[in-house]
């Protein structure tokens, strides 16, 4: 395989996928600001009407049914809470990319979004397991984003599971992310590095799809939030939920305990949420 | 051929010979419980080893722990018409895999595998066969039919148990 060829491609790939809407873009920046409030977030919404369209279908719909129908964006939001307004916001703006089978990881059609919300929210909930105070919903961001760069890294490693799995196994690597670049020339956090740049997300965000499998390589001033969605991917695919071939294939790193004091008790309490998170919220059936 | 999806925390015993009972497993454990006489098949999704880690969701999903979820799965087993007078039930155990790490506060696989073995133990089931630990996620199926098990791993095919 000619690395640099593959790597030109998936640079061209990254720079075809769907950009961000102004209000998605706009959305996303506003969480990253510590002192935002949940009106700041309204205003926005208010400003794009097929995504207020989209929030009051689903806050009307059956998962969130309410004794009278739900009419007006503040409503619905506070309803939703911000998190679900993000999660939303992100995949009605970007096509096809959450929800195409991810062939490269035998992974089917709907893998990555229900992964992505589940390490979301596992994410979210480690957050407020912090020894310092982390903002939660910004956490929940990174941890909807965290794996974007398999979207497009996928349809370069179709066919390659086997043999990145047995390079593990032999301890040729580490893990499944430097499998994938001993293949490729390039893994997909750095795939979903460029493409948050691409997407001129904030540098948080940025951090946090370039080191969720390196935390101890992020910037200090991210490392919570980088540890916090390494912790929830980890127990995301501890549950089981992962995309495909790449499930359990990454190690952790204990330098998380300079940031959170988690015990046996509060891992649990993590896999707890993503069970209560699963069917209700996320839509998963098979979680239930 | 009909399919029973189990998710976490989930349980199921069927005896229609047309239908199969299937879950995916990271560190959770599968135990498997096969009544040959009756032809019955039950299987309970266990995530965490013991109920009081949370009294309040034990009362909910029962087959959470592995605990409660064994106990729970026995009883059903029984009212499908198992007898211990009678006979043995054939048990296997799948699932429990590890994170890739010496962590000891993240084996929670290991430990669920301890959990649910003492728990078989205490009760005097004797596992027939296992398929557990290591550091790769599982699905399981079983024909009820049959009582074939198979496991997979995506990635490393399939095999029976």
């Amino acid at each position: 395989m000619n690395k640099k060829l593959v790597n030109k491609e998936i640079m061209i790939a990254i720079k075809s996928a769907p950009l961000l809407s102004p209000s998605v873009y706009d959305i996303i920046r506003k969480i990253a600001e510590p002192d935002h409030s949940l009106a700041d977030v309204v205003k926005i919404v208010k400003h794009d009407s097929a995504l207020t369209a989209r929030l009051l279908r689903v806050v009307n719909s059956a998962a969130f049914a309410t004794l009278d129908p739900v009419n007006s964006v503040d409503r619905a939001i506070s309803l939703l809470g911000e998190r679900m307004v993000v999660g939303l916001a992100i995949s009605e703006s970007t096509g096809n990319l959450f929800h195409k089978p991810l062939e490269g990881y035998d992974g089917k059609k709907g893998d990555l979004w229900s992964h992505d919300l589940i390490v979301a929210y596992a994410t979210r909930k480690i957050a407020g397991l912090a020894k310092i105070n982390i903002d939660p919903e910004l956490a929940f961001t990174g941890g909807l984003l965290h794996d974007i760069g398999k979207a497009i890294i996928s349809d370069f490693l179709k066919g390659t599971a086997e043999e990145l799995l047995q390079s593990i196994d032999k301890g040729h690597v580490d893990d499944y992310a430097s499998a994938e670049k001993n293949f490729l020339g390039v893994n997909h956090q750095a795939v979903g590095y460029e493409l948050a740049m691409n997407w001129n997300l904030p540098e948080s965000i940025q951090q946090m799809i370039l080191h969720h499998h390196s935390p101890a390589e992020s910037d200090d001033e991210f490392k919570p939030y980088v540890y916090a969605v390494h912790l929830g991917d980890i127990i995301s695919m501890m549950s089981g939920f992962g995309t495909g071939t790449d499930i359990m294939q990454y190690n952790l790193d204990q330098g998380y305990e300079e940031y959170f004091n988690l015990k046996f008790e509060s891992i649990a309490s993590v896999m707890l949420e993503i069970k209560d998170k699963c069917k209700r919220v996320i839509g998963v059936e098979d979680c239930m | 051929m009909s399919g029973t999806f189990l998710g976490i925390g989930d349980y199921a015993v069927s005896n229609e010979a047309d239908s199969v009972l299937k879950t995916y497993l990271g560190s959770c454990v599968a135990v498997i419980l096969l009544d040959p006489i009756t032809r019955t098949v039950g299987m309970v999704h266990i995530a965490l080893p013991d109920s009081s880690l949370d009294p309040s969701k034990k009362e909910l999903l029962p087959g959470y722990f592995a605990d409660s979820g064994i106990a729970v799965l026995f009883n059903k087993m029984k009212e499908y018409g198992f007898s211990e007078k009678s006979h043995k039930l054939i048990v296997k155990l799948v699932g429990g895999a590890s994170v890739m790490s010496q962590c000891d506060v993240f084996n929670i696989g290991l430990r669920n595998v301890e959990a649910a073995k003492s728990i078989l133990k205490s009760m005097g089931l004797h596992i027939s066969s296992e398929d557990v630990g290591e550091k790769y996620s599982r699905s399981v199926a079983i024909e009820v039919d049959t009582g074939k098990v198979t496991v997979s791993s995506p990635g490393r095919g399939q095999w029976d148990i």
